[in-house]
């Protein structure tokens, strides 16, 4: 992606090229390679199934990773004009929550149960910006006021446990837009919501978006999420990113075998007939990483070179890359 | 607060009537006869049996228990077999020194269990925690009477800094009695600092990996705004049912403490009454000390609804 020319060097919230992760002694690298662009007012999503290192590569971009025993290692990287990757453990404080900010998966855990929710959202003000705490208070009301919480000046006295898990994701979403960061990681924000609930705060997330033109990294699992909220997506597995491009031409053109898996275990509203695929095999254990293209283990086109050798990442069209020996995949389907 | 408050105490009623009654019986399984005890070398048959009727014992067991219950609840707990002192006396005599020695020691066991239980959960796995964990293991593992007598050794004996033994009403002279009261303390306050830290250590730990304090830091919060603002006030809640229990403990009285240092207090009395079988001073300060328990166990309720907002009533 960062090879598209069409991407406004000014747009870019955060680059990272050739992000590694490795833990303790282990030489395998459980993010290996890993290079994101993030532009303002749009969505990049990260997809991949679980255990595929999307969450440990958001946490690194926080700097919540803790290091040792995490080893993490990357080519540049670029947010606010800095590498925010080379920082100190106090100036990467300084950013966070301030231009930097995170939503988790799990709202039932992720606010403190013994400060309310007024405390916990003008404590986010109150670190970074030099206001009162009147002038705290009424932006933590205005930000409750946009996350459309009912009542929001009486919600300021509440203690998460009288909220729903929607209303407190509702909250978390406040406490991290509050200070209007420039970057919004959203780490599977509605997983462990009720399916309306998550259609809701999807389109909370949107409209947020669209008015504040916060970028967003958003981290899932769940295709249908990417479709309806993304504008880019790229497609994670085993640590390296397989396939990368805007959110239309990677649905309408699927270049990846792993993608191409993907997008046939989605249930699809309309068509009933024939069954859900599912990709043969399950992801190795790092260990157990070939030398080459990470997938190849499972994958029904792979051959030796595939095993032997890492593929690199090739344009299919302008933003839209894929990193397969085999690409362009439709030369090997045979019909 | 206040319905909670009397909701409590009347929880707390039956359950003293309830251990004063296993007092009561308990008691009398006890081998030996307080009337031998009494009635000294002679034994002579018809001053038994006159010291059997004149203190009731010859009533069935129940009726004995509802005499001393009815004299209870008018404040008479007896009178002691042996010094002939009335029990109110005697606990009233006995009780300050037992207290004090119990809140000093609390003080300290706070003052250091919890700073470097956090501390230890914080820097865990480094040279820290490790050093704090062999100094918490042996203050766990030494007796305090041991440690009591090497501490009389240093200070009083070799460097002459602190009185071996002696206790001084706080009322006489406080200074001295303070004084007096540091070795004690530092004892059996050493040995709770060790059970605390353990304690805070490993709640602290479950915290810490907890997804609020990950939120914490995501918002950008400094270590100390971390572990201290959302770590520890969750933390809380286990240290201070282990404070409470430890404190309830302490009220007991410290005996073999209060033996090296020739404290006069709950813990001396309570022995030499079991070996005397001195039933009522027995009777007395076990329920005084079951109330006491009671009380403290009232007090951490109302703590834990100060400082966890989930048990409050919702608005």
């Amino acid at each position: 992606m960062s090879a598209d020319p069409s991407v406004l060097p000014e747009d870019v919230v955060l680059a990272v090229e050739g992000l590694s992760i490795g833990f303790g002694g282990s030489p395998v690298n459980l993010v290996d390679g890993v290079s994101l662009t993030v532009r303002r007012g749009r969505t990049l999503a990260v997809v991949g199934e679980s255990g595929c290192g999307k969450s440990i590569t958001s946490l690194a971009l926080m700097g919540l990773l803790p290091h040792p025993p995490a080893r993490i290692g990357h080519q540049s990287a670029r947010f606010q004009g800095i590498d925010p990757l080379t920082l100190g453990q106090r100036a990467f404080a300084d950013l966070r929550g301030d231009r930097l900010a995170m939503i988790f998966q799990e709202p039932m855990t992720s606010l403190n149960p013994v400060f309310t929710v007024g405390d916990q959202i003008t404590e986010v003000v109150l670190r970074h910006k030099k206001v009162g705490r009147s002038e705290a208070l009424a932006r933590a009301v205005k930000i409750l006021n946009q996350v459309r919480i009912p009542a929001a000046e009486q919600r300021l006295s509440a203690y998460p446990h009288e909220l729903s898990g929607g209303m407190r994701q509702r909250v978390m979403i406040a406490m991290a837009l509050v200070n209007g960061p420039d970057l919004l990681i959203a780490d599977e924000p509605t997983t462990a919501l009720d399916v309306t609930i998550q259609a809701q705060i999807l389109s909370l997330i949107e409209d947020l978006q669209a008015t504040t033109g916060t970028a967003m990294l958003l981290i899932t699992h769940d295709l249908g999420v990417v479709a309806e909220t993304a504008h880019d997506v790229a497609v994670m597995y085993a640590g390296r990113i397989v396939e990368s491009g805007p959110v239309e031409a990677l649905f309408a053109d699927p270049q990846h075998p792993y993608t191409v898996g993907l997008m046939g275990a989605m249930p699809q509203m309309g068509r009933r007939e024939g069954r859900l695929l599912s990709i043969p095999g399950s992801v190795p254990a790092p260990a157990l990483f070939p030398a080459g293209c990470r997938f190849a283990t499972r994958c029904p086109f792979a051959d030796d070179a595939c095993r032997r050798s890492v593929p690199p990442a090739t344009v299919v069209t302008p933003g839209h890359s894929v990193s397969c020996w085999k690409a362009p995949l439709e030369e090997h389907i045979v019909r | 607060m206040l319905s909670f408050v009397l909701r409590r105490l009347a929880v707390a009623i039956p359950t003293l009537v309830l251990v004063s009654m296993l007092v009561f019986g308990l008691q009398k399984l006890l081998p030996g006869d307080p009337v031998l005890a009494m009635a000294g070398e002679d034994r002579d048959p018809q001053v038994i049996e006159q010291l059997r009727e004149r203190y009731g014992f010859n009533d069935p067991v129940p009726v004995q228990y509802v005499h001393w219950a009815e004299r209870v609840l008018q404040g008479d707990l007896g009178t002691s077999l042996r010094t002939h002192q009335t029990v109110t006396t005697l606990l009233a005599e006995k009780l300050p020194p037992t207290i004090e020695l119990a809140v000093l020691s609390m003080l300290i066991a706070l003052a250091i269990g919890i700073p470097t239980g956090i501390l230890s959960a914080v820097r865990k796995g480094t040279w820290t925690d490790h050093l704090a964990n062999v100094v918490a293991l042996s203050g766990l593992s030494i007796p305090h009477f041991w440690l009591g007598i090497l501490l009389i050794l240093l200070f009083s004996v070799t460097l002459h800094w602190l009185p071996a033994v002696g206790y001084v009403p706080f009322g006489g002279d406080p200074a001295a009695n303070l004084v007096a009261m540091i070795m004690p303390s530092v004892v059996v306050g050493g040995g709770l600092a060790a059970a605390l830290m353990r304690h805070t250590r490993s709640a602290m730990l479950g915290v810490l990996k907890s997804d609020y304090v990950r939120t914490a830091r995501a918002k950008g919060l400094l270590s100390p705004a971390v572990i201290l603002r959302h770590a520890f006030r969750n933390a809380l809640f286990p240290i201070v049912t282990m404070s409470t229990l430890l404190f309830g403990e302490l009220l007991g009285g410290a005996v073999l403490t209060e033996q090296v240092f020739t404290i006069p207090g709950f813990g001396k009395l309570i022995v030499d009454a079991v070996f005397n079988r001195d039933y009522a001073v027995v009777q007395g300060v076990v329920l005084c000390v079951a109330a006491a328990f009671l009380l403290l166990n009232l007090i951490a309720d109302v703590v834990y609804m100060l400082i966890n907002p989930r048990l409050r009533r919702p608005r």
